[in-house]
C-alpha cells in the first residue's frame, strides 16, 4: 500500500494542508482550508478506497505533526482529520471520474463539489463540536469563533452555538476545500497519477 | 536525554494542560516546565518563551477581542445562564492563554533540547517504524520546496500579470491559479526526483541506510529520571484541585 510515490504524496498532501492552514490561521478567516492535501490525497488514489483513507488519513497527521508547532489547538483535532479522510475516501473518491472528465461537464462538477463538501463539513462539524466546547470552551483561535461569539450573543446555549457555527462554517469551508482539490486534481497530470496508482514496487 | 524521551515527557506535559487543570494545577504545571527548561535546555529556555510569546500573544488578543471585548461573558457563565462580567471572561481567557502558552512552550522545548541535531539526525534517533520516518523526512524536504515554488509561482504570475504584488480584487479573483501553479511546479519537482534524479543518485536506499543506522534507543539515561517524574507529578497535577478545599 505504501510504495515510494505514495509516500511522496502523503508528504506533498502534508505539505499542502500545512501552507495553505497555516496562512489561513494567521490571518483569521472565519474557514480553514488546511484539509486541502487530504481530500487531494484521497482523490488521487481514486478509486482504491482503502489505499485513499490511509494515505489520506497519514497525510493529515503528518500536516498536525508539522503544524502543532504554529497552531497549538490543531493537535486536539486529531479525530476530526481522520474522520474526514474516512468521509473523503468513501465519498469524494466517488466523484473522482466526474472531476477529472474532459471536457467539464459543469452541472455534474458543481453538484458533486457541493455533495462532497457538504457531507465532509457535516460530519467534521459534528466531530469538532464536543472537543471545541469541552476542551476549549467554545474559544479556538480561529476566525470561526466570531461566529460562535455571535450566536452566543443571539442567545444560543455553548454547546447549539458551538454545534450552529460549524454547521455554517463547516459545510462552506468543506465545499471550497473539495472545489480547490478537484481543480487541484485536474491539473495533476495522468503521469503522476499512473504512477501512484501503477504497481510500483513497494517499499519495506 | 534520547528524542523519544524528550518527545514521551512533551507528550505528558501537553496532555496536563489540555486537562484543564484549575489554579493549583496550572502552577504546579508552569512550575514543572519550568524546572525541565532549566535543568534540560538552560539558556536556550529563553528561546522557547520569546516562541511561544510570539505565537500565543496575537492568539490572547483575538479571544480577548471576542470574548471579553464582543461577548462579555465567560463561557461556563453562558453554560449555566448566569449573569456574565467582563471580568469573568477576562480570566477565562487568561487561563486559556496560559495553557495554551504552557503547551508552545513544551513543544519549542522538546524542539529545541536536540536543537544541535539536524532534522535528519533527530528524525533518525526516533523510534518509529522505517515508513514513517521517511514520510517525515521528505514531509520537512518538501515544505522547503513548497516555499520556492510559492516564490517561483508568484514571481511568475506577477509577470504574466496575472495577480499584483499589492492586494487586489484581481488576486481575490486570481489566487487559485497561484494554488495550481505551485501544485503543480511541487509534482514537477517530485516527477524528475522520482523519475531521474532519485534513481541516479539512489536516494531512497541512501536516506534508508541514513535513517535506519545509529540506534534508536527507546528510553536511557535522564528519560529514565524524567519519565516517572513528569508521571508522578501529572498525578498531583490532576488531584491538585480536587482536594483540600477552593484555593
Amino acid at each position: 500500500m505504501f510504495t515510494t510515490p505514495r509516500l511522496i504524496l502523503i508528504a506533498l498532501g502534508a505539505a499542502l494542508n500545512f501552507s495553505i492552514g497555516t496562512i489561513v490561521y494567521l490571518v483569521k478567516l472565519p474557514i480553514y482550508l488546511d484539509s486541502i492535501g487530504t481530500i487531494l490525497t484521497a482523490l488521487l488514489l481514486a478509486p482504491d478506497r482503502m489505499a485513499a483513507f490511509f494515505c489520506a488519513w497519514a497525510a493529515a497527521w503528518a500536516s498536525l505533526a508539522v503544524s502543532g508547532l504554529v497552531n497549538p489547538f490543531l493537535p486536539w483535532f486529531a479525530l476530526t482529520d481522520v474522520a474526514i479522510a474516512l468521509v473523503a475516501a468513501l465519498v469524494v473518491v466517488g466523484a473522482a471520474k466526474i472531476f477529472r472528465e474532459r471536457p467539464r461537464r459543469s452541472g455534474p462538477f458543481v453538484a458533486q463539489v457541493a455533495l462532497c463538501g457538504l457531507a465532509i463539513g457535516i460530519v467534521s462539524a459534528v466531530v469538532s463540536v464536543p472537543v471545541v466546547v469541552y476542551l476549549f470552551g467554545g474559544v479556538t483561535g480561529s476566525g470561526s469563533a466570531f461566529v460562535v461569539a455571535l450566536f452566543l450573543k443571539s442567545g444560543q446555549h455553548l454547546m447549539s452555538a458551538a454545534m450552529l457555527s460549524g454547521l455554517v462554517n463547516d459545510p462552506i469551508d468543506k465545499v471550497l476545500q473539495v472545489l480547490l482539490a478537484a481543480l487541484l486534481y485536474r491539473a495533476t497530470p495522468g503521469d503522476f497519477i499512473a504512477m501512484l496508482r501503477g504497481p510500483a514496487p513497494a517499499i519495506r | 536525554m534520547t528524542p523519544n524521551g524528550a518527545f514521551a515527557v512533551g507528550f505528558v506535559l501537553i496532555a496536563l494542560a489540555a486537562s484543564n487543570p484549575g489554579p493549583r494545577g496550572l502552577a504546579l504545571l508552569g512550575a514543572l516546565v519550568l524546572a525541565f527548561a532549566l535543568i534540560e535546555l538552560r539558556g536556550a529556555t529563553v528561546i522557547a518563551l520569546r516562541r511561544a510569546a510570539v505565537v500565543v500573544l496575537p492568539l490572547a488578543v483575538f479571544m480577548g477581542l471576542v470574548w471579553v471585548g464582543f461577548v462579555g461573558k465567560a463561557p461556563y457563565q453562558i453554560a449555566s445562564a448566569t449573569a456574565g462580567t467582563r471580568d469573568a471572561a477576562l480570566a477565562y481567557v487568561a487561563t486559556l492563554s496560559g495553557r495554551l502558552f504552557l503547551i508552545v512552550v513544551v513543544a519549542q522545548l522538546v524542539v529545541l533540547r536536540f536543537r544541535a541535531l539536524t532534522p535528519l539526525q533527530l528524525i533518525r534517533a526516533l523510534a518509529l517504524p522505517a515508513s514513517a520516518k521517511r514520510v517525515l523526512v521528505v514531509t520537512l524536504s518538501l515544505i522547503a520546496t513548497l516555499r520556492h515554488a510559492i516564490d517561483r509561482a508568484h514571481t511568475a504570475l506577477i509577470a504574466a500579470g496575472t495577480l499584483t504584488r499589492a492586494a487586489s480584487l484581481r488576486n481575490l479573483l486570481h489566487g487559485w491559479r497561484l494554488m495550481q501553479a505551485v501544485w503543480l511546479s511541487a509534482i514537477t519537482i517530485m516527477l524528475g526526483r522520482m523519475r531521474d534524479k532519485w534513481p541516479v543518485e539512489n536516494t531512497i536506499a541512501r536516506l534508508d541506510r541514513a535513517l535506519a543506522s545509529g540506534e534508536a534507543r527507546p528510553f536511557a539515561g535522564a528519560d529514565r529520571i524524567w519519565l516517572p517524574v513528569v508521571l508522578g507529578a501529572g498525578l498531583l497535577i490532576l488531584l491538585a484541585d480536587r482536594v483540600g478545599g477552593a484555593p
